[in-house]
């Protein structure tokens, strides 16, 4: 590039030494500027201070939003939408939002790390979150430092369900000449598989009507756990740094989940639905069963008057003598370590999760309110709510919190029980050889997890 | 005299030279001041995002791939080049990677030469074939997420289109969004897009002289032989560059096999087959759903690497078959 008369003036040792510099002016300036994180995003200016909340935008509208905002002048909001890896980025910059969406069931993994803060104090204080009205689902957001379910409270749910109990279409269940299921009595899984099984039809090698549906791709964790649990076993060892899938108990659950997808009777790894959930194939009535919970009722407000007329919700099933009825998510708030705005956080909280907001959900039958006060609220209008209503009230004494470690996520337990149950289904790995895998995989996450954590 | 004005004009001559006897009066500013800041001055843009977008981040990556970083908490601590021993052992990245070479080495030819094949088609003189360049062109922009959820219910095994067409022939149902048939899936999608390498290819092929073209049938070169030994060596260089950007595309494949997947935003990369489990999906389950940054920035710079030897590997190969219509020495 030089031209010889006039030496290094475009030489590549200045170019990139004068671009090294410009850079590194230029890198070093935000990176003295994130020292200070105050300085930027959500915070106090002039006397208001700016909320920055990661929210579902269908769940905390802008209504809320506005109400929230009329009722406490001082306070904005700035909603993000909930996206994990924006929130990893926030988190790790040490400028997380004031106020995430997240499950209860899950949160230990959060909470062990310190990313989450103590409620306590808030809860101690506050006139409208009080502990002694707070359901037992809320315990899956409590950390001691060694378990879930005691300690302080990491987070609030806002709305929630036995997500094991099943809703059909009683119609289906008619034209198949089966009986309908109990909406007292549970049904065992694996009367549940041959329920399944006479409910489905099939012709040219398509499935016209899917006996069953347990949303196989949102992750099989909560079933198998809930499997595991009803036959009193445990997925985790005592101090949660172990898991055994190979238990007499997991190894039921697992065959279980192999001959449903090898049945054909449920959408599965085998063969999805194209749209990644139950419930357009069930309100299409081309599915007679879906394990979904309470929540699911919600869908069926605006459903045509024949199906509103054939819901009916029935009890979670059993594998073992015991009856449980977990939550699989329980999704609700947390405040992260870190945020700038903690009390104008707690202020929304406890509009969101107490004020009219938890009112208009429990009312809507969107899911079953965290708080025991609410349950009244709950709509029993039709007779298919009233059912539910008297369903989910009788399975509040089976609920039970789904084992959490803080080693692992629940992203990590679903992975893995994918991969494997899909290969056995496949028949490519056999059952035993599916339980070893899972567990050696799981086992080394979680050794990673506690060498990270301590 | 020309060289003395060059040099006058570079500031290299001496003052007084170009008219001897005569004071010429000596510049204010010498250009080359003037030429070296504009010459920093224009290459700065891209410069500085080169540098804060590119090597920054490499830089970080490599310092993150020597920790246990979990993403957000500070809890982690140095491991020295414990995730690249670890990566070495990991089966379950080397298949990945294996898988992301099959998938390159089907279609980066595939999309070149389907690009090459609709260009010719289209390079003619047709009725209609500006509707016809867009209409092949169109896939190329729509967005990879319309395009992916448009396939998905193509590909559906009950009510999709695909399916509709194989019973009429009489081939039963397929399941293609599941192993092993979700790879073939996959590389339909990618092909689906290769409007944007189609157009490319027209312009090399409208810009290949058509004096070239007429001389050798003049010698008696039918119109295949024109093709492949004036057409081809002439837009060369587009083919080129053409499977440069695609390999380093086709192994960077990431969010068509997470859109493909039975999943959705609760199971995101948790349900992505075997088949289409590619090398980038693997980084992005460590990631995000392992919480394992350092691990995964272990496997991006040892992604990095490969990406760069195979490319320098291509970049070599083109001197035997590349043809440049200036000598090597003056591009050199």
């Amino acid at each position: 590039m030089s031209d010889g008369h006039t030496p290094g003036l475009f030489s590549r040792r200045r170019f990139l030494a004068g671009s090294a510099l410009v850079v590194g002016g230029a890198a070093t300036a935000p990176l003295l500027g994130a020292c200070d994180a105050s300085s930027s995003g959500s915070g106090e200016s002039s006397g208001t201070t700016t909320l920055t909340v990661m929210y579902a935008s269908n769940e905390l509208t802008k209504e809320h939003i506005a109400d929230f905002e009329t009722k406490n002048p001082g306070i904005k909001i700035t909603l993000i939408e909930n996206d994990d890896t924006r929130l990893n980025a926030m988190l790790a910059s040490g400028n997380p939002p004031d106020l995430v969406r997240g499950a209860a069931v899950g949160s230990a993994n959060n909470n062990a790390r310190g990313l989450a803060t103590s409620l306590d104090p808030y809860l101690e204080k506050s006139s409208v979150l009080k502990k002694d009205d707070l359901l037992p689902v809320n315990d899956s957001w409590r950390w001691d430092g060694k378990k879930i379910g005691a300690g302080p409270y990491y987070g609030i749910t806002k709305d929630w369900s036995q997500d094991a109990t099943l809703w059909y279409n009683q119609a289906l269940f008619a034209q198949a000449k089966v009986a309908p299921l109990s909406t007292t009595e549970p049904v065992t899984y694996d009367q549940l598989l041959e329920i399944a099984r006479k409910l489905t039809v099939q012709k040219d090698g398509k499935t016209v009507v899917y006996g069953l549906g347990i949303e196989w791709q949102w992750g099989l964790y909560g079933p198998l756990a809930a499997m595991v649990m009803s036959q009193g076993g445990s997925l985790y060892s005592e101090d949660l740094t172990q898991t055994d899938v190979t238990t007499p108990q997991a190894k039921r659950a697992l065959k279980w989940l192999v001959d449903l997808a090898q049945s054909g009777a449920a959408p599965s790894s085998l063969n999805p639905l194209a749209d990644g959930a139950d419930l357009s194939t069930f309100m299409a009535k081309r599915m007679a069963i879906t394990q979904d919970g309470y929540w699911y009722g919600g869908n069926f407000i605006e459903a045509a008057a024949d199906l509103k007329d054939n819901i009916r919700m029935a009890p979670a099933p059993v594998m073992g003598d015991k009856r449980v009825s977990p939550c699989y998510a329980g999704q609700g708030a947390w405040i992260p370590a870190k945020a700038k705005n903690k009390d104008a956080a707690w202020k929304l909280m406890e509009y969101f999760m107490g004020g009219p907001p938890a009112e208009e959900r429990a009312k809507s039958g969107w899911g079953m309110p965290a708080l025991k006060s609410l349950l009244p609220l709950m709509p029993q209008e039709l007779p298919y709510q009233q059912e539910a209503f008297r369903t989910a009230q009788a399975e509040l004494a089976y609920n039970v919190p789904l084992p959490d470690s803080p080693y692992v996520t629940i992203a990590n337990w679903i992975t893995t029980l994918n991969q494997y149950i899909d290969q056995a289904a496949r028949k490519k790995i056999t059952l035993d050889v599916a339980a070893q895998k899972i567990t050696e995989d799981i086992n080394k996450l979680l050794k990673q997890g506690k060498d990270r954590i301590g | 005299m020309a060289d003395v004005v060059a040099e006058q004009v570079r500031g290299t001559a001496p003052a007084g030279r170009l008219h001897p006897g005569r004071a010429v009066p000596r510049p204010r500013r010498r250009w080359s001041r003037y030429s070296g800041r504009t010459f920093y001055l224009f290459v700065s843009p891209w410069v500085l995002g080169f540098l804060l977008l590119t090597v920054v981040p490499l830089g970080y990556a490599f310092a993150m791939s020597l920790t246990n970083f979990d993403g957000s908490s500070s809890l982690w601590r140095w491991v020295g080049l414990r995730n690249y021993r670890e990566l070495l052992q990991d089966s379950a990245a080397w298949s990945s990677l294996v898988r992301t070479l099959v998938y390159t080495a089907i279609v980066v030819p595939l999309s070149v030469a389907i690009a090459l094949g609709l260009a010719v088609l289209l390079n003619r003189r047709l009725r209609a074939v500006g509707l016809f360049r867009t209409v092949f062109f169109l896939p190329s922009v729509v967005p990879v997420v319309a395009t992916a959820i448009m396939w998905k219910l193509v590909f559906n095994r009950d009510a999709g289109l695909l399916n509709a067409i194989l019973e009429r022939l009489g081939v039963g149902a397929v399941t293609w969004l599941v192993d092993p048939t979700a790879f073939y899936a996959l590389i339909i999608l990618t092909l689906w897009g290769l409007g944007g390498g189609m157009v490319i290819m027209l312009a090399a092929l409208q810009g290949v002289p058509v004096e070239l073209e007429e001389a050798a049938v003049v010698d008696g070169a039918g119109r295949w032989r024109v093709f492949w030994h004036v057409t081809v060596p002439m837009i060369s260089p587009v083919i080129f560059f053409q499977i440069v950007t695609g390999v380093i595309m086709s192994f960077q494949v990431l969010v068509q096999p997470l859109l493909l997947a039975e999943t959705n935003s609760i199971g995101a990369v948790t349900n992505v087959p075997s088949s289409t489990h590619l090398y980038m999906v693997q980084v992005y389950q460590e990631y995000f759903a392992n919480q394992r940054f350092g691990y995964g920035s272990a496997m991006l710079w040892v992604f990095f690497l490969i990406i760069l030897i195979i490319t320098v590997l291509v970049q070599r190969s083109s001197r035997f078959w590349v043809y440049y219509e200036v000598d090597r020495d003056e591009r050199d």
